[in-house]
């Protein structure tokens, strides 16, 4: 592996940042070499929030270069669609369906563009997209919260990932309180299996 | 967040994925620095917050200071009584506390004492990109600049022993993409703290009347040729890779795009890597630029290392060609590096190709992202400034003028509430409003935070009340340095180690300054604040409205803590759509779902939009 590079683009509040570590703390248990790069202050209340997560014996720099993203892991539609410039034909864009209406959306009286619609503009990066239900899987789990963790599973379960499984899930026990942790692996094993089961359909 | 305690384990060798800020923490247990004193600021705030979740354990004292002149001045003391400490703040927190800095250099320190300086290309939460690394020149203070979490925690140990051999305060320069990325780090020995001081009265070491200064001028000089010595030698600065048809020249991130862009563009370059950037190491340079025909300086920013490179090539090397920013405009002097920005830079002066396309991937992503919404960082859901900028804009309405100052109500500027008419650095909202109110005698508000209004608006106040300035400063009062991530300040009840402390009251400040006029209310009691509002600007001189109401992110960390259900506000069928709540009040948790409709996962019952409501169309628990 040269290297492996993930993007994770969502919106401020949704857990990306903790998503981003889980990935580094796996990585380094595995001992490979990382980097994380977060933004934080101003740039998440509320607003977009990208975290790239770099594995690779020579990786230098924290941030991931237009079009060479392995994995582009958006938590919402329309901020995967923002942060597309990362992905290219190889990219295997992991999204969840989720929408978050920026507020511009209702001041202009506009409604939050259709989902298939952001796919087709996905695909015309990559035909590689595959869907989470995110949501769904997070409640079902024990708590909407549980949101970015599910994607983690999702992520592990595609199989791509150059991190262990089992290293990420003891990332993610090391990172969430002591009290939601079978919620938050209940959610990581809902994701993982997500994606698992739908591999074929895409 | 993981568990900080990790950061005490006294485990050398052992790698743990840290932050850039936490690898500076873990710094200090290894430096046994025994002081830290900071002012919350992005992106140097969880160099301070590290600390203090585990000062008690590791045996050391913290404190959040009121601002950064005074973090420096108590960390000056204490290492003026020979206890090693350090302080920590963003780039413009540098400014702030200039005038000890200066004059700090010229006194000294007898223990060891680092200055942790965060800058932040692109602005991401800041409101300049200024490069602090002048301030080394500016103050002949060394500087040093890590590329990344492990060298920052590294150079933290070697600036305290650079600073104790050289007796002078030492700056530690990062950039938001070394504060904020995660790397992994291996730890050395911790050191055990020794809080302990003695202060040995010595006049003409430390007091600075002129007779004294101007010897202690000279002492700087020498120290400053001292350090230039150490620079030369320093592990930090090293010819990391020899040969190539090019040599280049870089410091901290930028470091890391230079590399990989030369690799993107199959460049066979030397590289001269530089950690210690002031003094820099004049004889190393000098070598490395005679090896060369061509030599390019990749740094972030300003041209800060360029003009000092050009001035040694001019005695060392006349005949290397020199490429930047200065000669040949290859790089910005403004905004974030990255691996593309430098691989194109790089190009155009190689003239090797890049073998990515960016051109066409930005122009497909333009085409894909045609007419997309923008997401700008908003107030949020429940968030109790929207409450008073409601109120504000409603008593004031367009024609006062509205000077705002820095942190999260900042983002009142926003549509629909559009209240922040000038904004430019901490407390400047009360002395900027006094200049337009005396000059235009228009209605002027002037809204600030209670952190900020401790930090640097008292002097501000104090003044609008001795010219008798006919302003209204409203306090937007949500208990916590909340946009840094909810630090205690002096109006919290907290310290920085988290014990309890004498709670000082905004109001009472004020009072205490001489203002006649000064209220408290709760913004979310709109009518009553809006009436105290009203009342407020019939004053003849400065009056303050104090709007307190605590943060909601940590309202609803407590109330889920508690077990408190948060009542939600529901849109009923009275609902005309009038759209009045989102035409008003822009909150992320009101939005279109062919009509009106509330999210239930953002909403978290504030009841604003229900004192409101036209129709008394949503149904909650309000306030009023």
């Amino acid at each position: 592996m040269k290297e492996f590079n993930i993007v994770l683009a969502g919106v401020g509040g949704q857990g990306t940042l903790l998503a981003a570590e889980a990935l580094g703390i796996a990585a380094v248990k595995d001992g490979l070499n990382v980097r994380v790069s977060e933004i934080h202050g101003m740039a998440q209340r509320g607003g977009t929030v990208v975290s790239t997560v770099r594995i690779g014996e020579n990786v230098l720099a924290s941030t991931v270069l237009e079009g060479q993203a392995d994995i582009l892991l958006g938590f919402e539609p329309l901020e995967t669609l923002r942060n597309l410039k990362y992905a290219s034909e190889k990219t295997l864009v992991l999204m969840n369906t989720e929408r978050i209406a920026p507020t511009e959306l209702a001041a202009k009286n506009i409604q939050y563009p259709d989902v298939e619609e952001i796919v087709r503009k996905i695909r015309s990066f990559t035909q590689k997209v595959m869907l989470v239900d995110a949501p769904k899987l997070a409640k079902k789990a024990g708590s909407n919260l549980a949101q970015n963790v599910v994607l983690l599973g999702a992520l592990a379960g595609t199989g791509l990932m150059p991190v262990k499984t089992e290293s990420l899930v003891s990332a993610v026990e090391e990172l969430v309180p002591q009290k939601h942790l079978d919620t938050n692996i209940k959610a990581f094993e809902l994701g993982c299996a997500s994606i698992e089961e739908t591999e074929e359909k895409t | 967040m993981p568990d900080l305690k990790i950061l005490l384990e006294d485990a050398p060798r052992k790698r743990v994925l840290l932050l850039g800020n936490e690898a500076i923490a873990r710094g200090i247990l290894e430096a046994g620095i025994s002081v830290v004193t900071t002012y919350p600021g992005t992106p140097a705030s969880e160099i301070g917050d590290s600390i203090s979740e585990i000062a008690k354990e590791a045996g050391l004292y913290m404190e959040y200071s009121v601002n950064e002149m005074v973090a420096v001045q108590v960390a000056a003391g204490a290492a003026n009584s020979g206890v090693k400490s350090l302080t920590a703040m963003k780039h413009v927190g540098l400014n702030v506390a200039a005038d000890m800095v200066m004059t700090l250099a010229y006194v000294g320190v007898r223990g060891g004492y680092v200055i942790v300086t965060a800058d932040d290309p692109e602005c991401y939460s800041s409101q300049n990109e200024q490069d602090s690394r002048f301030y080394a020149l500016l103050s002949n203070l060394p500087c040093l600049e890590p590329s990344n979490p492990h060298e920052a925690k590294e150079m933290t140990v070697t600036a305290i022993e650079i600073s104790e051999k050289l007796e002078l305060p030492v700056l530690l320069r990062t950039t938001t993409r070394v504060s904020h990325t995660r790397g992994p780090v291996q730890y050395g020995k911790v050191v055990k703290p020794n809080l302990r001081g003695d202060f040995i009265r010595d006049m003409k070491r430390l007091v600075m009347v002129p007779a004294f200064s101007r010897p202690k001028h000279d002492v700087l000089l020498r120290k400053v040729a001292e350090a230039k010595q150490v620079s030369e030698t320093s592990s930090y600065n090293e010819v990391v890779k020899r040969g190539g048809e090019i040599g280049i020249i870089s410091s901290g991130s930028a470091f890391n795009y230079a590399v990989e862009a030369a690799n993107l563009i199959d460049l066979d370059a030397g590289f001269l890597k530089l950690g210690m950037t002031h003094p820099l190491p004049e004889k190393m340079i000098a070598k490395f630029l005679q090896s060369y025909r061509k030599v390019v300086i990749v740094e972030e920013l300003e041209p800060y290392l360029e003009m000092q490179i050009k001035a040694i090539a001019k005695d060392h090397a006349p005949n290397v060609e020199i490429s930047g920013k200065m000669t040949g405009d290859f790089f910005p002097r403004q905004g974030e590096f990255s691996t593309r920005l430098v691989a194109i830079g790089l190009s155009k002066i190689t003239g090797k190709s890049v073998l990515i396309d960016f051109q066409k991937i930005s122009e497909k992503f333009a085409e894909a992202t045609k007419g997309l919404p923008s997401r700008p960082p908003i107030l949020c859901a429940g968030c109790p400034h929207r409450a008073s900028y409601f109120v504000i804009k409603k008593v004031g309405g367009e024609t006062a003028v509205y000077p705002d100052d820095i942190g999260c109500y900042a983002l009142g500027i926003s549509p629909p509430l559009n209240v922040g008419d000038i904004m430019i650095c901490m407390g400047a909202s009360v002395g900027t409003a006094q200049g337009i109110s005396k000059t235009t005698g228009r209605v002027t508000i002037a809204t600030l935070g209670d952190s900020t209004f401790f930090h640097a608006a008292i002097p501000g106040l104090i003044n609008a009340v001795y010219n008798n300035s006919r302003i209204v400063v409203a306090v937007l009062d949500n208990q916590a340095t909340a946009m840094t991530g909810h630090q205690p300040h002096p109006g919290t009840g907290t310290t920085g180690m988290q014990t309890p402390a004498e709670k000082i009251l905004v109001e009472k400040v004020a009072e205490g300054c001489g203002v006649k006029y000064v209220r408290v209310v709760d913004p979310f009691k709109t009518r009553e604040a809006t009436a105290v509002l009203k009342e407020a600007l019939r004053q003849p001189g400065p009056s303050v409205v104090v709007f307190r109401s605590p943060c909601t992110l940590m309202d609803l960390r407590e109330k889920r803590r508690m077990g408190i259900k948060i009542v939600r506000a529901k849109i009923t069928d009275k609902c005309t759509n009038c759209m009045a709540c989102i035409k008003l009040l822009g909150c992320p948790a009101i939005f279109l779902d062919n009509k009106v409709a509330i999210d239930e996962n953002t909403c978290t019952g504030c009841g604003l939009c229900i004192s409101i409501c036209p129709y008394k169309a949503i149904e909650g628990s309000c306030a009023e």
